[in-house]
């Protein structure tokens, strides 16, 4: 995994923000872009330069769902590893995201364990 | 708050009945105009005891809404500089609910990084004992007195390192359990859209009973508005610490404490 790649991460919540940013830090990854929603997040991606997406889920403008299918329907983004950090904890909820591909779901409220674990996981797939 | 419901349903009830025997006696005595206009009597007493009741609900859950936002209200005022106005809605009290959770998340996590650059501090004050530690480790050879006290400074000094890993992530803990701040912010904006929605059919049930009031002379709206005895009232149902004039006399910790725990956390 590169250290130094570049992650979006996309939450209403600042709160929740700063959280993951606190525990991405903690596995030496500092190079961190913030947006608090789909909607601000997509020109920012289209921007280019951000090689992993960690977005919530429930957020007013655009979700992290549609923002999810609109990184994998664009030819540059689709490759990306997208992380899903969120409440939404239904069944439905999470394979629907799967279909959407997603590359990992974290349920909140989570331990930095299980956000370190899903990353790691992500990147060894990726390999 | 929703009162008067049962009553009047009995009052419909022993009128029913009054008029079933008074129609009963007059088919009896073979009247039928007189019989006609009896049950016409009923169908309309049956209206308007409907839309009394109707109007009644409407009411209590009206003025339930109001006696919710004005008891937050009175929480939320003790507060030095409160951004809520004193005539702000439901949805506006919770929204700053949301607000000041996210402040305090982010005190919290300002105060956990001062303590883990601390943490850092102690880490690299832990390198220069380890140089200090290896001169001592030297003196021992030369010096019989000194003997046994390099391993056991080194075990001292592996404890402390051990002691510090925790305490990184103990505090690395405090920052993740600052989540509440999302999750219970997520829970708050949909009772916000609740409360909204409720208040907005309310004001179109209003309306509309107010319409029936006026097409039908059923006075289904009357009544005090006890509500105004209580926005004079601010200091009501809360400790003897609330007083609105004083507000800078109370400390910042018991305010969110008490705004919390008058919501239920």
């Amino acid at each position: 995994m590169n250290k130094d790649m570049k992650i979006l991460v996309v939450d209403d919540f600042s709160t929740m923000r700063r959280i993951i940013k606190n525990l991405l830090r903690d596995l030496g990854m500092t190079n961190v872009q913030e947006a608090d929603d789909g909607q601000t997040a997509l020109p920012i991606l289209k921007q280019g330069g951000i090689d992993f997406l960690v977005t919530d889920w429930n957020m007013p403008g655009m979700t992290g769902i549609e923002l999810l299918k609109e990184v994998r329907s664009d030819p540059k983004l689709a490759p990306m590893p997208v992380l899903m950090v969120t409440a939404e904890a239904k069944k439905e909820q999470i394979i629907a995201a799967a279909q959407a591909g997603v590359n990992g779901y974290v349920v909140k409220p989570f331990t930095a364990a299980v956000l370190k674990e899903k990353i790691d996981k992500i990147f060894e797939r990726l390999g | 708050m929703i009162s008067g419901t049962g009553k009047g349903m009995g009052h419909f009830e022993m009128d029913l009945q009054l008029k079933a025997q008074e129609l009963v006696s007059v088919l009896n005595e073979g009247k039928l105009s007189d019989a006609m206009e009896i049950i016409q009597e009923l169908h309309e007493f049956r209206h308007q005891t409907f839309f009394s009741e109707v109007g009644h609900l409407t009411r209590g859950l009206h003025e339930a809404i109001k006696s919710f936002s004005t008891e937050l209200g009175s929480s939320l005022e003790i507060d030095d500089g409160s951004p809520v106005q004193e005539d702000a809605d439901a949805a506006d009290r919770l929204n700053y609910v949301i607000e000041i959770t996210e402040k305090n998340a982010h005190d919290t996590m300002d105060r956990v990084d001062k303590a883990l650059s601390l943490v850092d501090k102690l880490d690299s004050q832990s390198e220069r004992f380890k140089d200090l530690l290896s001169l001592v480790g030297q003196l021992e050879k030369e010096h019989d007195s000194l003997n046994g006290v390099y391993d056991r400074t080194c075990a001292v000094k592996e404890e402390s390192e051990q002691t510090i890993g925790i305490l990184r992530e103990e505090l690395t803990d405090i920052v993740v359990s600052q989540s509440y701040q999302d999750i219970t912010g997520q829970l708050i904006r949909r009772v916000i859209n609740l409360v909204t929605n409720v208040e907005t059919h309310l004001v179109g049930l209003m309306e509309m009973a107010a319409q029936v009031e006026r097409l039908s002379g059923v006075e289904i709206l009357s009544g005090t508005d006890d509500q105004q005895t209580n926005k004079k009232n601010p200091i009501q149902a809360e400790g003897p610490q609330i007083n609105k004039e004083s507000a800078d006399v109370v400390s910042n910790q018991d305010e969110v404490d008490d705004l919390l725990s008058s919501l239920g956390f």
